[in-house]
């Protein structure tokens, strides 16, 4: 797995990037997910990179971007024509 | 403005390509070295589309000359931002991202789509496609050169991404093979 730009949440990312993928293989590509199931693990990495996120100043950085995407979201999210 | 386009056909089904896409960057790559973190900044489930949207935030090593960086300023890092979207019903995977380092000074936006090679099962289809525009103001002949450094460098970082990407789905998929044999053994 790759690493956090925050050394500090290596590890919890790790446990979550862990759980992501196997929920995601076995579970959501199969259609049988109801809920992401590693939600609670993603919280605890979520706080740690959050913090990164402010001491570095990237969260306003981030808001741009955001923006910027919107587009992009009403285009993609859209339901998929029954392919 | 410049464009990049390119695509590629991976030998292995849309399942395991769209699942090794979230590990590309993973050690096994040891190709885009480049990219040295990669966070997940949010995640949602759609119950009602079953779409998977997932926001990134994607650090890489500059290695800008110094020509450019005079021009842009001088940091070591460069922040991509990306969102995908996963329909895991259409077989669909589109992944959305942007430059936030320089953004007021360059816009690279890029889209990147995986889906099946219709009629032919186990193969998925990989494009790109890039925007690329200097957007500060004055001279055209700096903008032509930021815009023309930026493709050439794109185009570099794509081909290694790509070799790197065949990487991980390869060791990926002898893993998988040996973790269930591993099963199997013990399920006797």
């Amino acid at each position: 797995m790759s690493a956090s730009l925050a050394p500090e949440c290596n590890e919890v990312k790790e446990r979550y990037d862990t759980c992501f993928l196997k929920w995601y293989s076995e579970k959501y590509l199969r259609g049988t997910a109801k809920t992401d199931e590693c939600e609670p693990l993603f919280r605890e990495y979520k706080a740690c990179i959050g913090k990164a996120l402010k001491e570095r100043g990237i969260d306003t950085m981030l808001e741009e971007a955001r923006a910027d995407n919107a587009e992009n979201d009403k285009e993609y999210l859209k339901p998929s024509k029954g392919s | 403005m410049k464009i990049f386009a390119s695509s590629h056909e991976f030998d292995y089904s849309w399942e395991e390509v769209s699942t090794c896409n979230w590990r590309k960057y993973c050690p096994w790559n040891d190709k885009s070295t480049h990219v040295i973190a990669v966070d997940t900044l949010s995640r949602t489930l759609s119950p009602s589309t079953g779409i998977l949207r997932t926001e990134r935030l994607i650090t890489c090593k500059q290695s800008t000359p110094q020509w450019l960086r005079t021009f842009l300023g001088g940091q070591d890092t460069s922040l991509v931002y990306e969102v995908s979207y996963v329909d895991a019903a259409a077989k669909k995977v589109t992944m959305c991202s942007q430059n936030m380092t320089w953004s007021d000074l360059l816009s690279v936006q890029e889209t990147v789509v995986y889906r099946p090679v219709r009629g032919v099962p186990g193969k998925t289809v990989f494009e790109q496609n890039a925007k690329i525009i200097a957007l500060c103001g004055g001279w055209q002949k700096i903008k032509n050169g930021i815009e023309e450094f930026t493709v050439e460098r794109f185009r570099q970082n794509a081909a290694k991404g790509r070799e790197g990407f065949e990487r991980v789905l390869a060791i990926s998929r002898e893993v998988f093979a040996e973790e269930r044999k591993k099963k199997g053994l013990q399920a006797m």
